[in-house]
């Protein structure tokens, strides 16, 4: 059987030992040679530094010597050794050296090699209560030398050519793990035996890398994966890299544990944060040392919500889960697939404001592929290209982390979409590489799979498979188009369709993109994105206004934006027609799988829209979306999406024929809308602290024929009703209405004119301080 | 031998990169920049705030080519980089006294 890497590398460190013993000229008293670092605890690689220090009792004798040092240090370089050597006294080896952690660091490493035995002995002697004495600063130093290194390689060990040293997972974090243990009990690591083979591995691919390049060379290339697979017999370099990510992830996860128990340890201020967070605890979880644990883990058994609840806790206060509840969750992988989870505990997950961190630990966990084994495949997959840095699962994540820490103006735009959705497809974007196949192609029917599933809504499911469908559409135009070649402009508008679609689709390339490696998301690049947004975005505001349409299979459809065309389907269509056919007031109201749905078909009055809202405001129901059309014989299509908090229709099906008489008492001006929302208790303002300032903003550019006006501001209750009434009220037509609501957050967008033109500046100034008295209340 | 640093519009980058490898140029240095020339910036209103373009997003390129050879390149390069409209960008030539390879002091245009 082949010789295990370490005792490879014991072996030369002995080789070593007799050629610098034999190379070595110094006094033999108040000098001693000491073997540091890598070569001093025995693991030498074939073309790594001899690190040698030499321990002088004074800085004088040392200075001394100087002739027969540097005769000692020629010799060793004419016998082929690269030595990196220090010249120190016992009381420098005895001092924190904050401006270089390294020196006692390396004195972990230390063993006598040669020289004078007894002033060795003094330092060894003192030296293990110096450590002690020192932990503090030392675990300090050493401790932010590894956050830095982490750092450099954004914190993960999935680079698709890592470095066996450096990167996390790699030499350095076994060995920091090693230094750890030493400075906090005092003895050498006493490894398991998952960490041991991870050493031996990662040492046996060092020593490749070495051999093949004759020199300190460590990244682990595309040529060296080849050459070492096939040696390993692993014909497939792809499958023999997910070993080499499996150990990474071993030594991983040690290191940063130990860098954060002993983090922890050194800091008063952290363990009063911590003590904090374990306030947090509720029923089924609790959180001890900030890590989140199952309360009772047998539980799970016949209560599965309580992984995704434990995920959703991790969202919700950005807590860890425990290595235990790790590990509970790893054993019941079988289970978690088999039950797997509905898509309202997943939406809930994923819009939480910690959704990135929980999304990482499902993945680690192995959960994520439970819950989606749709994306199993993609795990640890290395697609090799120019400029792709980490494997398809962790560009994943890191997508997600990256969206989730966008500067302005994406963070905004973020703030102004369902979360959940976007989430969801930036999960499954790349689901179809590795595959063979057109990646756009599998990964939709891969999410198709995946959807149907865990039961998201129709609604969602289209929006995600025009998100995979086209997410490279904006990356390439911003490479190849012409930004300010106005076609450019109305061929992305044509394939985006709507606004709403288009700040999903900015946000998951924004992700896509700033994940290919750490350099690609420059300012530069952020610019022009948001460049290609704003040229859609203006040629989608544009058109909605101005363009009509013209030749239609039935007049009903004259005149109405194209938008609508783009927005409803062949059967709702149809239906519409239906309604309008009468001529008169049509009220439609229907449940829409999470939400309710009012379509209305009406002879166009000043202050319908608001009427309308108003009725719904007034059955306690929250608007999430509304249209407003208008086609060219006079008749208006409004549709409004609505929640009913308190189930009041569900649960009581006769309010739904009430409901709908009053939408159409009120729209026939039989019912002042005034009246209906009196009734109401009066809805709560928007508190002091709402992040959300209202913005009104008017602009004559964006349309040809009509004034836009573009309402931000906090969503409550009877909002849309009071800013659609301020609007009628001044006088102004409303010709086209979109609105949509996130998380609070209200964006209305009206078209209006007055007496059939745009607004004058006078005119757009008045209306701005009525529509802020409205928002205000 | 010649330097020549080229600013172009960033959506041809890879039209003119395809047009010179074709002449048998593929070193070169690329990097991203902004600027602006007589093509001035322009308006963008978005939430009812003008976003006033100052810079625009351009490329610069820059390779050294022996003498003989750039006369040619700068002829492609201007042909594949044009679209006839203003922003398309300015072409520099420069003498250049030396060049080295580092790896194994090559010198001239062996170097290139």
């Amino acid at each position: 059987m082949a010789k295990p890497p370490s005792s490879l590398l014991a072996e030369r460190s002995a080789e070593v030992d007799q050629a610098v013993l034999a190379g070595r000229e110094l006094p033999e008293t108040g000098c001693a040679i000491l073997a540091v670092g890598g070569y001093g605890r025995r693991q030498l690689f074939p073309y790594s530094d001899v690190d040698l220090l030499l321990l002088f009792e004074s800085d004088k004798f040392a200075l001394a010597s100087k002739a027969s040092i540097s005769d000692f240090l020629r010799r060793l370089w004419d016998a082929g050794l690269r030595v990196s050597q220090s010249v120190r006294t016992p009381a420098e080896c005895l001092e924190v050296h904050h401006g270089n952690p390294e020196l006692n660091v390396s004195l972990l490493d230390q063993r006598f090699l040669g020289g004078d035995r007894a002033l060795y002995d003094g330092l060894a002697a003192r030296l293990p209560r110096f450590l002690h004495a020192s932990r503090e600063p030392l675990v300090r130093n050493l401790a932010q030398l590894a956050r830095e290194r982490h750092t450099k390689y954004a914190g993960t060990f999935y680079h698709l050519e890592p470095d066996v040293k450096e990167t996390p997972g790699g030499l350095r974090d076994y060995q920091l793990l090693a230094w750890l243990h030493q400075l906090r009990e005092g003895g050498a690591l006493e490894p398991s035996p998952e960490l041991e083979e991870a050493f031996e591995f990662l040492s046996g691919v060092r020593r490749f890398l070495h051999t093949a390049a004759r020199r300190d060379a460590n990244v682990l290339t595309f040529e060296a994966q080849d050459g070492l697979a096939e040696e390993a017999h692993d014909g497939d370099a792809g499958h023999w890299m997910r070993g080499y990510y499996r150990h990474a992830r071993a030594v991983f996860r040690a290191a940063t544990r130990q860098l954060e128990t002993t983090e922890a340890k050194s800091s008063s201020l952290f363990a009063q944060f911590r003590d904090r967070r374990s306030r947090l605890s509720n029923a089924d979880f609790s959180v001890v040392r900030d890590r989140v644990h199952f309360r009772e883990a047998h539980q799970i058994e016949h209560r599965p919500e309580l992984v995704t609840g434990l995920f959703e806790f991790v969202a919700r206060h950005g807590v860890r889960p425990s290595l235990d509840a790790e590990q509970q969750i790893a054993t019941r992988l079988p289970a978690i697939q088999k039950v797997g989870a509905p898509w309202t505990a997943l939406a809930r997950i994923f819009s939480l404001p910690h959704a990135p961190l929980a999304v990482r630990w499902m993945h680690e966990t192995g959960a994520l592929s439970a819950i989606f084994p749709e994306t199993a495949h993609i795990e640890c997959l290395v697609v090799r290209d120019f400029y792709h840095r980490y494997t398809v699962d962790e560009h994943t994540v890191i997508a997600i982390e990256n969206l989730w820490n966008a500067p302005e103006p994406y963070r905004t735009l973020l703030s102004e979409v369902e979360r959940a959705v976007l989430l969801f497809s930036i999960l499954f974007h790349d689901s179809g590489k590795g595959s063979g196949e057109s990646h756009v192609e599998v990964g939709i029917r891969l999410a198709r799979e995946a959807m149907a599933r865990v039961g998201m809504p129709a609604a969602d499911r289209e929006t995600v498979e025009f998100l995979i469908l086209r997410h490279m559409e904006l990356s390439v135009a911003m490479q190849s188009r012409d930004l300010y070649d106005p076609q450019t402009g109305r061929d992305l508008a044509a394939v985006v369709a709507t606004v709403e679609r288009l700040k999903r689709l900015t946000l998951l390339t924004y992700a896509d993109v700033s994940a290919v490696n750490p350099n690609v998301m420059t300012p530069w690049r952020a610019d022009q994105l948001w460049q290609v947004y704003l040229i859609v975005h203006a040629e989608l505001t544009r058109e909605l206004e101005s363009e009509r349409v013209a030749a239609a299979p039935h007049p009903f459809l004259e005149g109405l934006p194209t938008r609508y065309l783009r927005t409803h389907t062949q059967p709702e269509i149809e239906r519409h027609i239906a309604m309008a056919a009468a001529g008169g007031i049509a009220v439609e109201v229907v449940r829409r799988e999470a939400a309710w749905q009012l379509t209305l078909v009406a002879p166009d009055r000043p202050g319908l829209f608001a009427a309308a809202a108003a009725s719904l405001s007034s059955f306690g129901m929250n608007i999430l979306r509304a249209e407003a059309f208008a086609n060219r014989h006079g008749q208006v299509l409004d549709s409004f999406t609505f929640e009913d908090p308190h189930r009041t229709l569900d649960l009581n099906p006769s309010e739904v024929d009430r409901l709908q008489s009053v939408v159409e008492r009120a729209l026939a001006g039989k019912a002042d809308p005034r009246e209906l929302i009196r009734n109401r208790p009066k809805p709560p303002l928007p508190s002091r602290k709402a992040s959300i300032a209202a913005r009104v903003s008017f602009d004559n550019e964006a349309s040809q024929t009509a004034t836009l006006v573009e309402i931000v501001a906090e969503d409550r209750p009877g909002l849309l009703y009071e800013v659609a009434s301020a609007i009628s009220e001044s006088g102004a037509n409303i010709e086209v209405v979109l609105i949509d609501t996130q998380a609070h957050k209200a964006i209305d967008v009206f078209y209006i004119t007055a007496e059939g033109v745009k607004l004058s500046t006078e005119r757009q100034a008045g209306l701005a301080e009525t529509i802020r008295a409205a928002i205000a209340g | 031998m010649k330097k020549i640093e080229a600013i172009i519009q960033p959506f041809k980058l890879e039209e003119v990169k395809e047009s010179l490898k074709a002449i048998g140029i593929d070193g070169m240095t690329i990097t991203e920049v902004r600027g602006h020339g007589r093509q001035k910036g322009h308006k963008e209103v978005y939430r009812g705030q003008e976003y006033t373009v100052d810079l625009l997003p351009k490329v610069k390129l820059e390779m050294v080519v022996a003498d003989d050879r750039y006369e040619e390149v700068v002829q492609k390069l201007a042909f594949s980089a044009r679209t006839g409209k203003i922003g398309d960008g300015k072409i520099f030539v420069y003498e250049v006294a030396e060049a080295i390879r580092i790896r194994n002091n090559d010198r001239g245009e062996t170097a290139l």
